[in-house]
């Protein structure tokens, strides 16, 4: 059996998951909203599967190329969305984070690189940058979906009109607390993860950092996400703009993944 | 065993018959017992609201529902065709399905209001100490409450405010989520503004302060909130410290300007700041709405938040209704399923004596087999009698609801295949 079989089923289920959880949305039936999660849940045991799989078969965390990234991105995405769903029975951001899993993980299925099975090829140093910049990216694309919740809460509270989403999204506070969180978090982590990526790119080439795509991107998602992170701190979050400012940060995490792939 | 349902409620019957037949929550383990005792019942329970009284009984034959009609005349000290006029009879699968829709709230004055279903499950709880429940209603009882639960958590019709004061409750959790730990300040003394504040009271916020013109007043109302009343003059100090702001006075001008919620969200460090203003002619100036953090409503704002709730309160009773259509064919199911297994275990037994008598005659005449030979003899006979019962066996499970033709079928088959009558 092909180690991506794994990684085929939970496309599938999250596909399923996906537009179970969006025929919630229009039929208002929390029992959808149940079925998709269970569908998601089972497409994240696949997946979990398939990255147990691909760190048995090359002897390092699946990180060496876009697919893995893209595709630990998504697990890590959706085990803090489950973290969450927990604590707080959020069923809105489901509307933004599966999505987000299935593009993510689609990206890993079409996008086909051959695994690298030196057991060499990952040190310490990059293996570390590695978890830490996806890390601190899935907890940023956390912070971004409630940060797009509590703005919509925001409106739907100052123009008095319920939007389909009124009924599914948790309180402001919590959105706007979770959103602040998650991206402080995220952002000490992206941080850790982009000064060990210095260190060792230093330490490999024994120079400066080389201006690829992928560095660019990262470093403009950088910039993008402590402006975010600034207007949560000032309390301007709510606006227009903290919003747009998010927007170009995902843009620009999504630029600096494609740049792992380009080079 | 015939099942019934006895009652009056808030459609059928006004309020003085109805407060004639309430009985006291103290009182009903008595009343129960010579429900019982009267009827010559198998089991009773009684639901007593302010809305609603029904006498649930299971009884050896539906004959007692004459008894029944008797002694509520007499409780309610009215002339039986007086009464006869607002009460309902109910049998068998209506039963099951109004009470729990009563229990769902889907037959409240209120659509979906959640204090019924504490209701019925406190009627049950007194006709369970009482001792005065058998196995089948005890059963109704407990699957009434599972499906209530159930209705509620799948369709969420509980959930929403349908007045202006609860309207207010829900628009602030969905600003602050829990509201234990907020401030709240009350300003006049309103009746819509003192009801809200005791339902913000009621959910354990942290302080209630009441200001008024009247500083006499203010202090008779703090005390109601267990709260603090403040000089009208001292507002400004504590926009700055309360989270929800609600203002019922009667004055003809704003009492509060945007200058002032400018000022107090910027020493809140951007904390939210919920105004509700109850006042006509409105006291809380409308601009303030534009202001970041804060949230405005008015009067009129709230009461369409609470009539939007009640359209979707109508749409989640729908999805109730179809819960409830499922759940009633299952227990029904259920029921008539437990009531044949006496039947089916004698069925089973008599096919069974015989089966083996045969069995031994059939091999004494065979003379020495082999273990697999006799293995195969006895196979066919066990497959031949299953084969036999199948059918009998699918009727007596699924047979009709009316008790008196699953009577008959089972005397059919007792017949049929000489089962002890």
């Amino acid at each position: 059996m092909s180690p991506n079989t794994s990684l085929y089923v939970a496309l599938v289920f999250y596909g399923l998951g996906t537009l179970v959880a969006l025929a919630s949305l229009f039929a208002r039936e929390r029992r959808l909203q149940h079925a998709g999660l269970g569908l998601m849940v089972i497409g994240f045991l696949s997946h979990t599967v398939w990255i147990g799989t691909i760190c048995t078969l090359t002897g390092h965390p699946p990180l060496t190329n876009l697919p893995e990234t893209v595709s630990f991105i998504a697990w890590l995405v959706f085990v803090v969305e489950l973290v969450l769903f927990v604590i707080y029975r959020v069923h809105a951001a489901s509307f933004f984070v599966y999505p987000l899993v299935l593009i993510l993980l689609t990206i890993s299925a079409v996008v086909r690189e051959p695994f690298t099975h030196s057991q060499t090829v990952l040190s310490r140093l990059f293996t570390a940058h590695l978890l830490l910049t996806t890390t601190g990216v899935a907890a940023l694309l956390i912070g971004l979906a409630f940060g797009l919740l509590a703005h919509l809460q925001d409106r739907a509270l100052k123009s008095k009109t319920r939007g389909r989403l009124w009924e599914w999204i948790p309180s402001l506070n919590v959105c706007k607390d979770v959103s602040y969180r998650a991206l402080s978090i995220g952002f000490s982590v992206y941080t850790l993860g982009l000064l060990t990526g210095v260190l060792w790119s230093y330490k490999t080439t024994a120079g400066i950092v080389a201006m690829r795509t992928k560095e660019i991107g990262a470093i403009v998602a950088w910039v993008l996400f402590a402006i975010v992170l600034q207007s949560y701190i000032s309390g301007t979050y709510r606006t227009r703009r903290t919003m747009l400012t998010g927007a170009a940060a995902l843009v620009a995490i999504v630029v600096a993944m494609l740049g792992i792939h380009h080079g | 065993m015939p099942l019934m349902l006895v009652g009056l409620n808030h459609r059928t019957a006004p309020v003085d018959v109805r407060e004639r037949l309430s009985i006291d929550e103290r009182k009903m383990p008595e009343i129960l017992q010579s429900l019982v005792e009267h009827g010559a019942l198998y089991g009773a329970a009684i639901v007593s609201t302010c809305n609603r009284v029904e006498v649930v009984i299971s009884a050896p034959s539906e004959d007692v529902i004459e008894r029944i009609v008797d002694w509520m005349s007499a409780r309610a000290d009215a002339a039986r065709t007086e009464l006869e006029k607002h009460l309902y009879i109910l049998r068998y699968g209506d039963v099951v399905k109004h009470l729990f829709r009563v229990c769902s709230g889907l037959d409240s004055m209120i659509l979906g209001e959640p204090q019924i279903g504490g209701q019925v499950r406190k009627a049950f709880q007194l006709a369970h100490d009482g001792n005065t429940l058998d196995a089948l209603l005890t059963q109704l009882f407990e699957q009434t409450m599972r499906v209530a639960k159930k209705v509620r958590t799948d369709t969420g019709i509980g959930e929403h405010a349908v007045s202006v004061p609860y309207a207010s409750v829900e628009l602030a959790k969905k600003i602050f989520g829990q509201l234990e730990g907020l401030r709240v300040l009350l300003l006049g003394a309103g009746d819509m503004g003192e009801l809200t504040a005791e339902h913000l009271h009621g959910q354990h916020v942290k302080q209630v302060f009441v200001a008024n013109r009247s500083y006499e007043r203010a202090v008779e109302l703090a005390a109601r909130f267990e709260g603090l009343a403040v000089q009208f003059n001292s507002i400004d100090e504590h926009l700055a410290s309360c989270d929800i702001v609600i203002a019922s006075t009667s004055a003809p001008h704003f009492v509060i300007e945007t200058e002032q919620v400018e000022r107090a969200l910027a020493s809140r460090k951007n904390r939210n700041l919920f105004l509700i203003d109850l006042s006509v002619p409105r006291n809380i100036n409308p601009e303030i709405s534009s202001i970041d953090g804060a949230y405005l409503y008015n009067v009129d704002d709230l009461q369409q938040v609470a009539d939007a709730n009640r359209e979707l309160r109508q749409k989640k009773a729908q999805q109730a209704e179809e819960i409830i259509e499922r759940e009633v064919e299952s227990f029904r199911k259920r029921l008539v399923a437990q009531d044949a297994v006496p039947t089916i275990l004698e069925l089973q037994g008599r096919l069974e004596t015989i089966r083996t008598a045969e069995l031994e005659k059939c091999l004494r005449r065979m003379g020495p087999i082999t273990a697999d030979q006799r293995a195969a003899v006895e196979q066919f006979s066990s497959q031949m009698i299953n084969k036999i019962l199948h059918y009998p066996i699918l009727q007596l499970k699924d047979a009709a609801e009316e008790p008196q033709e699953r009577e008959s079928l089972r005397n059919t088959i007792r017949k049929i295949f000489g089962l002890s009558s």
